[in-house]
């Protein structure tokens, strides 16, 4: 049997599937933040309905981006690292509070945003900081490891 | 806001959308001061739509003991208000949406599949109907298309031989004289109202006042609460006066949020309207309501409803406009959507006569259906004076809308007339003849 080593499976001509996808939640969930704080701020309804797409997409390419996060995880076995295991939770628990911030942001009027859905925007993009991180602690220290 | 307090309202927010399944009935909701629940910040907010059947072959609404009703007219499309002239003829304006509204939200998007299921296969005709009982059993036998190719018409005055027409986004004037079955030449345009390019309450009533010296318009907000930004709603949620033949106009009063039936009390020669409210805080908030309409005044919209109830919704905050805001005359309850208002005759059975019948297009934003009837509020001394009543009923069956009234009014030969835009139906209610002895 061939020595187990950790490599992302889900693969095209080499790059992972999963790394092509998650800037997409990253880029549109820091984005939502930055629209919600400027709503926030100056009540123009251009900036909630911003929020609205990018919470949207976000969590549309997050989902595709969870799948195949989880095959390579779940395909790595014995090489699987164990930060991987706080990489998911974290990023189980962005994408459900992204659930509830799009339902949030469906709201019409000032109440879509400000109190809860400005509050769930930043706490998605703390708890980015930690699980991104992670992310990128498996992508350039733990890739090639052997289990 | 501390994590805690965010947590607790999450927390708060769930528990009251598990609860709301069971509203409180809205039965207790009529008159002058409905109770008012607190608003409720909803992640799914309540919806019920009625999925459009029509009515099968011989069945009707269901009518009060005393009365009589037969289809004036069926194999309409989207009949909306009806307008019974003095002759007899009854025009009817058949029209839909004009479509302007553009998807901005992904909101929209989902509320475009949801609602759109409560919209019939029928497309519109979006023209002016003549139709006619030649001969006096209570159907019409002719049915003449009066003015064609119309921009969404609904409201309709007839008026020292003039025929006034308010499409979506202009009143235009032909001559027209009750008895003639065509208008002639190019009409001419009264006044421009507030059309696209959102129009989101799209239906423009009007009225001559008794003199025949003004008309009064209803122009619906651009939104529900304002989530199209406050620029979109400069002119409308009111009612303009309109002086004729001018055509020069005014704010007549505002705060509205979408006002039609608009009619003159024959008492009182006051002017009355029916008023949607705004959706998505509450089964029983904000109740829809019947006013009458004072000149000069504000109703509220958007910044509070029923006086000073403040709609935390809408930034930013005028506490001016709230002092500012008078309540109306009388509650209808929650989301029953009032489209027609008509005055019952003085010849009308004694329970009936001179008070008020409402067309109520029926709810969405509740779990369980209100309106969805023609209801009646009594009127003595040219005031509401009782609690509503369910007059003609029977347009939901099994959860499905066999119809869906919509505009009203009394003809001379002492009939209502009742426009149904899901059973493609004019409806004719008639007092029974008094019992032989």
């Amino acid at each position: 049997m061939a020595r187990e080593v950790f490599f992302p499976r889900v693969t095209i001509l080499g790059v992972p599937i999963h790394a092509m996808l998650v800037p997409f939640p990253i880029a549109c969930f820091t984005g939502a933040m930055l629209t919600d704080i400027t709503y926030s701020n100056s009540p123009q309804v251009q900036w909630a309905n911003f929020s609205q797409w990018l919470l949207a997409v976000g969590l549309i390419m997050g989902v595709l981006a969870a799948i195949f996060g989880l095959i390579d995880f779940l395909a790595a076995g014995r090489a699987r690292p164990r930060i991987g295991w706080f990489h998911l939770a974290g990023n189980a628990v962005i994408l459900i509070l992204a659930l509830f911030n799009n339902l949030v942001h469906a709201r019409d009027g000032w109440t879509g945003v400000v109190p809860t859905g400005l509050t769930l925007s930043v706490i998605t993009f703390l708890l980015m900081l930690v699980t991104g991180f992670l992310g990128w602690r498996m992508a350039y220290v733990h890739v090639g490891e052997p289990a | 806001m501390t994590l805690r307090a965010f947590l607790a309202g999450a927390a708060m927010t769930l528990a009251l959308a598990a609860c709301s399944h069971n509203p409180p009935s809205p039965d207790n909701q009529y008159g002058a001061n409905p109770p008012l629940p607190d608003p409720i910040q909803y992640l799914f907010p309540p919806m019920g739509i009625a999925k459009p059947v029509g009515w099968a072959s011989g069945q009707t609404p269901t009518v009060p003991a005393g009365f009589t009703i037969t289809p004036f007219a069926t194999d309409l499309k989207t009949p909306r208000r009806v307008l019974p002239l003095p002759n007899g003829d009854v025009l009817v304006a058949e029209s839909d949406d004009p479509g302007y509204e553009p998807t901005l939200r992904p909101k929209d998007v989902v509320f475009g599949l949801v609602i759109g299921q409560a919209h019939g296969p029928t497309k519109a005709a979006n023209d002016v109907l003549l139709l006619r009982d030649t001969n006096g059993d209570g159907k019409a036998d002719q049915k003449i298309v009066l003015i064609s190719g119309l921009n969404s018409p609904f409201g309709m005055a007839v008026s020292g031989g003039k025929l006034y027409v308010a499409e979506t986004d202009a009143i235009k004037v032909w001559d027209f004289t009750p008895g003639q079955t065509s208008v002639t030449g190019p009409p001419r345009l009264l006044t421009e109202l507030p059309g696209g390019p959102i129009d989101h309450h799209w239906t423009k009533d009007i009225v001559i006042s008794p003199d025949g010296t003004k008309l009064y318009a209803g122009v619906g907000s651009n939104s529900n609460i304002v989530e199209r930004g406050l620029e979109a709603e400069k002119g409308r949620a009111r009612i303009l006066e309109v002086e004729l033949p001018s055509g020069a106009s005014r704010p007549f009063a505002t705060g509205l949020r979408n006002p039609n039936g608009l009619t003159f009390n024959p008492d009182t020669g006051q002017l009355w309207a029916v008023v949607n409210e705004r959706d998505e805080i509450g089964q029983n908030l904000v109740p829809d309501y019947l006013t009458s309409v004072k000149d000069g005044a504000f109703y509220g919209w958007p910044w509070s409803y029923y006086g000073a109830h403040v709609d935390i919704r809408v930034r930013p905050t005028r506490t001016d406009k709230v002092k500012a805001a008078i309540p109306p005359d009388y509650s209808l309850s929650s989301h029953v959507a009032p489209l027609g208002l008509a005055f019952a005759p003085a010849s009308w059975p004694a329970n009936y006569a001179k008070g008020a019948f409402i067309g109520e297009h029926g709810s969405w934003d509740r779990n369980v259906f209100n309106g969805y009837e023609v209801s009646f509020v009594p009127f003595a001394g040219g005031k509401p004076s009782g609690p509503k009543q369910h007059f003609l009923t029977g347009f939901v069956k099994d959860g499905k809308a066999r119809g869906r009234p919509v505009g009203v009014g009394f003809g001379p030969d002492n009939a209502l007339y009742v426009a149904d835009d899901v059973g493609n139906v004019v409806w004719r209610i008639a007092p029974a003849a008094a019992p032989r002895t």
